[in-house]
């Protein structure tokens, strides 16, 4: 028994000391961090106030628009994924199925950065308004407004969406669904009593990564936002590449995690009751 | 159905049709195409920064993937029979390693690391035999490195645990009870079945750290990886030899893609 | 008699300056024709090392890193220089002096070379971040030549820290295109006003708190350096409620004004003049209140990972043949009287790099303490997560 003791101590002392250098001390800085104040020329000195946390109403605008717009981006990306899902796990013949999976991947192996300037150029003056003016729809200013932003999040996000709702639908049972039919349940009806919830676990996994990232998002906006469409990441970046308040920068990342451990914890509790207990339904 | 997929294939490849278009732009600026010309793919393979961008991306992403597959299936495997506080802490790591944004990560680590540091080189300095020759800690491919694994290592250790879980038991057991050795049942019951779950975790970790710009940009130091430096470069006045590299990465990442399966579906006809 | 050098029009001179960059005429041919030829032959022997003889091939290493300004580079004169020496040049491209500043300070930059401008420099002493110069490694260097207004902030304490790489201002750059019948704007009570209404939408502010609130206090008549809080309060007001009007909020506004998006901007002079040479009808305004007159240096961080071409690549850019080719790029007044000497008179006589008098006397320069309060940084994180 000592033997397996020490042997299951050495497999997990790597990981470990990982985590606790990695993870558990770089927290621990920022949360003592958090209480001190800005050096003359910027940086951090040391202190205890609570100013910088008193003082986080100055950031209200960026978690605000974080959180409306990461839950209204995740929503997006839900709702243009799960029917390419359905399509791809339930309408595809085996051999297509495959290439297209593929092909839903493939953007990801580009640079987020080079993809996010792609669509700079989209929305742009001379890209998808000017068309728009050609056809005499108008001539809307896209760019640098939330609408962009929306649009960078879902093009950078919907893989991450497509494939668990995909591996959900996949592996469902079909002949439940043609029992259903068998039963005389129109198609609509066996959507939504027998595809739908069985899915559920693949959708509740693809909102919780949309949303986690979407959280800490600063490309997207930074680039597609003009400097406009502000989330939390961006006054984050801000205050550490710009300001140079690492106390306030501190509070604030210590507030973002603490406003996510609410959210994603609150939001496993729910997903799990409403999936009826389920242990699945979740990241892990 | 079908249009609506068409529609959706549309919105992810036209960007990407558009950058590789770009990319073959005989004219310097990356709005108007001034004819074709491959000129770009040239200056990018010859620009001494782009290869060096590139060979730090793939050793930092190559390294941290080892690294966390290897320490993220030792701790996966020993986890199995840890129950209690240790199991607990564990779990409650992992959580939050994934959880955390990869900003905060990244800030997190630059002002400890940048705090231990100048805390430990004085020291350093001062019992280093030769004065002149003591190491200074700074910024780079370790930080790099460890601060990619963290993220990587909790991905591998979820899903190498998952596929465990999926994992026929009685093998083990029957593999002991006929006097295989450890490392021998280990080696030909318990590798064979948990191996997918390991080769998917290196792959993310790999794409992970490969596409990572904010931890990075944060953590690196002097070094520059490929996302940072197509970053300075969009933010230098973006020239279609950006294009090229996307377009290159994503051609090769094809390539391998392609690759991949063909072995797979081999190895499962084999198998 | 007409093709007297002297009169060589500036379009011919551009003319010419880019068949000699594309290298379908020679040096010799470029230099006979500009006139600069007989500068550069009696600068050549009254200046050692011009053709980076102190640093022979290869010595210096294979790269160095730059930390600078957007538009601010010719690439060629780096193309040139890698030609010469061997050494490729990195370019990394920053928004503001906070930002290289925040870079710095975090340690291991891995920079050889920054551009700083006049009031950051004592802050870099002081938080011991830049390198005193070696000045017998740039010989191109003649602190005689260059304007004491313009040079002296890179001698801290009587040590030499930076040399003076241009000078400019900060004003604004308007499409005259979009105006409608409206009077051009003089004034940065007219930038706001006119960001606020017919131009909403449509105008740009640095991603820098010096210019954007030093502007946004001179539409009250305060001062660009004002660290008031009273005065910054007024100003913060403005600012958060221009915010929903504009376009963007980034330093580099070119792309913008290139392709349309953006009518208006507050910009610094070369790109003004970029501007202004590429459509006509971008012209550039110095608010008549008054705004920002400032210098930009060279200089070497503390650590720099390749020292020896950071100094040759300074002093590369300082000799005055390869300066005034820089001058031709960027459209940046220089300080130094040996690239004066060279530059076509058009180019001095421009207004937008030479303002008048009395738009030039009402500028100030950045004060130290402006770059470093922490209200003002403060307040412009504010304005921008508003």
């Amino acid at each position: 028994m000592q033997r397996r003791d020490l042997k299951t101590w050495l497999f997990l002392a790597p990981a470990g000391a990982w985590f606790l250098c990695m993870l558990v001390l770089p927290l621990i800085v920022v949360f003592v961090f958090s209480f001190g104040e800005r050096g003359a020329a910027g940086g951090y000195v040391p202190a205890f106030t609570f100013d910088n946390f008193l003082n986080l109403g100055a950031r209200w605008a960026a978690f605000k628009n974080t959180l409306i717009l990461a839950p209204l981006g995740t929503l997006i990306c839900l709702l243009i994924a799960y029917p390419l899902a359905y399509f791809l796990a339930l309408r595809t013949s085996p051999r297509w199925r495959t290439v297209l999976l593929i092909l839903v991947i493939v953007p990801f192996w580009t640079s987020i950065l080079i993809r996010s300037y792609a669509w700079i150029y989209l929305l742009g003056g001379q890209g998808i308004p000017s068309l728009l003016n050609a056809l005499g729809l108008g001539n809307p200013r896209l760019i640098n407004t939330p609408f962009a932003v929306l649009v960078g999040i879902v093009y950078g996000y919907l893989p991450l969406m497509v494939f668990p709702i995909y591996v959900a639908l996949e592996r469902l049972d079909k002949r439940l669904l043609e029992a259903s039919s068998d039963l005389g349940s129109p198609p609509w009806r066996s959507f939504l009593q027998v595809t739908l919830p069985l899915s559920m676990p693949g959708v509740a996994t693809g909102c919780m990564l949309v949303f986690i990232l979407l959280m800490g998002e600063f490309l997207i906006p930074a680039m597609l936002g003009g400097g406009k469409v502000f989330f939390i990441g961006n006054a984050l970046v801000d205050l550490f590449l710009q300001s140079r308040n690492w106390a306030f920068g501190s509070a604030v990342a210590v507030a973002l995690v603490l406003v996510m451990l609410v959210t994603v914890a609150a939001y496993l509790h729910f997903t799990r009751r409403w999936a009826g207990g389920r242990d699945d339904v979740s990241l892990m | 159905m079908r249009i609506y997929a068409l529609a959706v294939y549309l919105f992810l490849y036209i960007p990407i049709g558009i950058i590789a278009l770009f990319s073959f732009n005989a004219g310097r600026h990356a709005s108007q195409f001034q004819g074709f010309s491959t000129q770009w793919y040239g200056k990018a393979l010859s620009n001494p920064f782009v290869m060096d961008a590139l060979t730090t991306s793939l050793t930092v992403a190559l390294s941290s993937a080892v690294l966390a597959t290897l320490f993220g299936t030792m701790a996966a495997m020993a986890l199995q029979s840890v129950r209690g506080r240790l199991r607990l802490a564990f779990d409650a790591l992992i959580y939050i390693a994934v959880m955390v944004p990869g900003i905060v990560i990244g800030i997190a680590t630059l002002i400890a690391l940048v705090t231990v540091f100048d805390w430990l080189n004085p020291i350093l300095a001062a019992i280093w035999p030769l004065a002149d020759a003591a190491p200074k800690l700074t910024l780079g491919y370790g930080s790099l490195i460890a601060a990619h694994g963290l993220f990587a290592m909790a991905l591998v250790i979820i899903i190498v645990r998952a596929r465990m879980a999926g994992m026929d038991r009685s093998l083990i057991e029957a593999s002991a009870d006929l006097g295989a050795t450890p490392w021998g049942t280990f080696r030909q019951v318990t590798l064979p079945q948990i191996f997918p779950g390991i080769l998917a975790g290196f792959l993310l970790a790999f794409t992970f750290s490969f596409d990572d710009f904010i931890i990075a940009f944060f953590v690196a130091g002097s070094q520059t990886t490929l996302p940072i430096y197509v970053f300075s470069s969009i933010r230098r006045g973006v020239t279609p030899e950006i294009n090229a590299i996307g377009t290159m990465v994503l051609g090769v990442s094809l390539l391998l893609l392609v690759a991949a399966q063909a072995i797979l579906q081999r190895g499962r006809k084999a198998g | 008699m007409t093709d007297r050098n002297d009169f060589l029009s500036r379009e011919k001179f551009m003319a010419e300056l880019y068949r000699y960059k594309k290298g379908s005429v020679t040096r010799r041919h470029f230099l006979g024709v500009t006139g600069l030829g007989l500068a550069t032959s009696v600068l050549g022997t009254a200046v050692p090392g011009l053709r980076g003889a102190a640093h022979a091939q290869g010595s210096i290493g294979d790269r160095v890193v730059v930390a600078s300004w957007p538009n601010y580079h010719d690439p060629a004169n780096f193309d040139a220089f890698t030609a010469e020496t061997g050494a490729a040049v990195d370019l990394n491209v920053f928004g503001s002096n906070e930002e290289m500043l925040a870079k710095l300070q975090a340690g291991g930059s891995g920079w050889d070379v920054f551009v700083p401008t006049n009031y950051t420099i004592t802050t870099y002493v002081d938080e011991d971040l830049i390198e005193p110069l070696d000045l017998s490694m740039l010989p191109n260097y003649d602190a005689a030549s260059f304007d004491a207004r313009f040079a002296d902030a890179g001698t801290v304490n009587g040590t030499v820290y930076a040399v003076p790489r241009n000078w400019g201002t900060t004003g604004f750059v308007v499409n005259t295109a979009n105006l409608g019948g409206l009077p051009k704007p003089t004034t940065w009570k007219e930038f706001w006003d006119m960001t606020m209404a017919e131009f909403s939408g449509r105008t740009m502010v640095h991603d820098y708190q010096l210019t954007t609130i030093g502007n946004a206090l001179k539409y009250f008549g305060y001062s660009f350096n004002s660290v008031d809080p009273a005065e910054l309060a007024e100003a913060e007001k403005l600012l958060i409620d221009a915010k929903p009007h504009l376009f963007a909020i980034n330093s580099d506004y070119q792309p913008s004004m290139r392709s349309g998006d953006a009518w208006m901007s507050i910009a610094w002079t070369g790109d003004g003049l970029q501007l202004h040479r590429d459509m006509p009808e971008i012209d550039y305004v110095l608010g008549k209140e008054g705004g920002e007159l400032w210098s930009d240096f060279f200089a070497i961080p503390k650590g720099a990972p390749h020292r020896d071409a950071a100094y040759a690549l300074i002093n590369y850019l300082l000799a005055p043949e390869v300066n005034a080719k820089e001058v031709a790029f960027h459209g940046y007044p220089v300080a130094d009287a040996r690239v004066n000497a060279i530059l076509p008179p058009e180019m001095l006589n421009d207004p937008i790099m030479y303002p008048a008098a009395d738009l030039l006397s009402a500028l100030e320069f950045g004060a130290a303490v402006t770059l470093t309060d922490p209200n003002r940084a403060e307040l412009m994180a504010r304005f921008k997560s508003a």
